[in-house]
């Protein structure tokens, strides 16, 4: 499979003024954007959110009652964080179906940032990141129903069992 | 505006583009890269913000992150028939979802982070009235 590099550095948006000077720091932006994940890591690992109060509840869910596709995300990612796959599973399987995909892109970002080149990706068929899509919409929709088995898909639900 | 052969960002003036001297003014289609039902990987990248639409989501806000997916996929879309200008439209579409998700998602912080606040200062207050 061929694969598609990022080829040459686009320059920033037409936006604010800010904006554009900030787009035109790659190193900036790059560390900008690693020490958001770092934070965001050492805060997970240290706060469970399941029991601490300093993580914000999910808007969606805190608005509409509803789970969105996203819920447990972050319960998820401590529960990764301190090796336990089948808890974090049991919060969020599509967080953690995504997330070394996630990682990946991230790291790519970065590189492309700094270098203007980011790590090999294959090209994506815009056919599949529409069922991409759909599979989440269709996870979020089906971790609501309040029928067996689609209930197992809550988050968390199988770890009360 | 990008040259269409190139992705290369020019004035919108520019009669040629700068890094690879195509004509810019007759903005003709380029040829498709669908062959015989084999799609080739298109030689131009445009970024189609596909992680950060994921990220947006699942993390910050779910009804401004799918619009982002939904473009990521029109981006390549776009690329798979050759259109590199429609291409770089949707990129442009998908960054601007993404940075709406993401400042709904800072928002969001925000408005709980004074909430909290409030109520700590409400409780503290609270306590030395009485």
């Amino acid at each position: 499979m061929r694969t598609s590099v990022a080829g040459v550095r686009r320059p920033a948006m037409p936006g604010s003024r800010w904006a554009a000077k900030f787009g035109a720091m790659p190193v900036a932006k790059s560390v900008a954007m690693l020490a958001a994940v770092a934070v965001g890591a050492v805060l997970l690992e240290l706060f469970d959110p399941a029991t601490s109060g300093i993580f914000p509840p999910c808007p969606f869910r805190y608005l509409t009652g509803w789970y969105c596709p996203g819920c447990g995300s972050l319960r998820a990612i401590h529960q990764l964080l301190h090796g336990n796959l089948r808890a974090a599973w049991a919060l969020n399987p599509l967080t953690v179906v995504l997330l070394p995909f996630l990682t990946y892109g991230l790291a790519s970002s970065v590189l492309f940032e700094l270098h203007g080149r980011g790590l090999p990706q294959p090209f994506l068929r815009a056919a599949w990141i529409r069922a991409l899509c759909a599979a989440i919409i269709l996870f979020g929709i089906a971790r609501n129903l309040p029928m067996h088995p689609f209930d197992l898909l809550a988050p968390g639900a199988t770890l009360l069992r | 505006m990008f040259c269409p052969q190139c992705g290369a960002n020019n004035a919108d003036t520019a009669v040629v583009c700068a890094q690879c001297g195509r004509n810019l003014q007759t903005a003709a289609p380029a040829a498709p890269l669908q062959v015989s039902g084999t799609v080739q990987p298109p030689v131009v990248a445009v970024q189609n913000y596909l992680v950060f639409a994921i990220l947006a989501t699942v993390f910050c806000c779910l009804p401004a992150g799918i619009p982002a997916i939904v473009y990521a996929a029109q981006v390549n879309g776009k690329l798979q028939m050759g259109d590199v200008a429609g291409a770089q439209v949707a990129s442009n579409n998908a960054k601007m979802w993404c940075l709406i998700s993401g400042g709904l998602g800072l928002a969001w912080v925000g408005i709980i982070a004074i909430y909290a606040i409030l109520i700590m200062v409400g409780v503290l207050s609270g306590i030395h009235a009485n």
